[in-house]
């Protein structure tokens, strides 16, 4: 169970996300620096529920509790290039 | 080819599978033939290829998770874009599709400072040699 992949962009196991909170007695968003879990090129949107529901469970905080885990924009990874107006043709 | 293929041609629902034009497109090198409709991720699938890419730090393999484009794990390279999710992306005749590969992690607090490779001949050499070493454990 702990070798589960909770983060598959950073590889973060649920036994990583565990072995942080114990050792460092650390808050949810301290976890989530320190592992990396949903900070990976989907920019968490995968595992962002998952990683919230385990940081719960572990830490006792609520998503939204304090310092909020929360969500940037954009809604999905862009390049400069399509910002700058390229249009993809791939 | 096509009938070397994984594909459903006989459909209990949506029936036969009719005539498609072939489109020949190549992955890490070696040519594969896919039909007009698939997207790059379905054409490889039909070949057998589920591996898409590598974890950048870790090296192990990443294919096909959401299929809808959303998580991004299937991003391949085309025609030298690179980032471009397989599973989104309809196939064209002459793609060149590349996958990633295992990247330096110069940060790694878990490295020994004196172990770290100077240069990146350093680093392939030293990679060859742990993995020689994990295929002899
Ligand atoms: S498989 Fe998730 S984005 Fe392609």
């Amino acid at each position: 169970m702990d070798k589960m992949i909770i983060c598959r962009c950073e590889e973060v196991t649920l036994g990583d996300i565990k072995d942080t909170a114990e050792q460092y007695d650390a808050t949810a968003r301290e976890i989530k620096l320190r592992t990396r879990a949903g900070m990976g090129y989907c920019g968490g949107r995968t595992c962002r529920p998952a990683v919230d529901k385990v940081l719960e469970d572990i830490t006792g905080e609520k998503p939204g509790d304090q310092i909020p885990l929360k969500v940037q924009p954009p809604v999905r990874p862009v390049t400069l290039a399509t910002l700058g107006g390229r249009t993809n043709d791939t | 080819m096509t009938h070397k293929q994984m594909r459903i041609i006989d459909h209990p629902v949506l029936g036969a599978m009719n005539e498609r034009d072939i489109m020949t497109f190549t992955f890490d090198g070696h040519t594969y033939k896919g039909f007009k409709g698939d997207t790059i991720a379905s054409a490889l699938l039909a070949n057998g290829i589920r591996q898409l890419r590598v974890h950048e730090e870790r090296g192990t393999p990443r294919g096909i998770y959401c299929n809808i484009g959303h998580c991004f794990e299937c991003r391949t390279t085309v025609n030298g874009v690179s980032g471009v999710r397989a599973c989104l992306t309809p196939l064209k005749d002459g793609m060149v599709v590349t996958s990633g590969q295992t990247e330096p992690v110069p940060l790694n607090s878990e490295h020994d400072v004196d172990e770290l490779p100077r240069t990146y001949t350093e680093f392939i050499q030293k990679q060859k040699a742990h993995e020689a070493g994990d295929s002899d454990a």
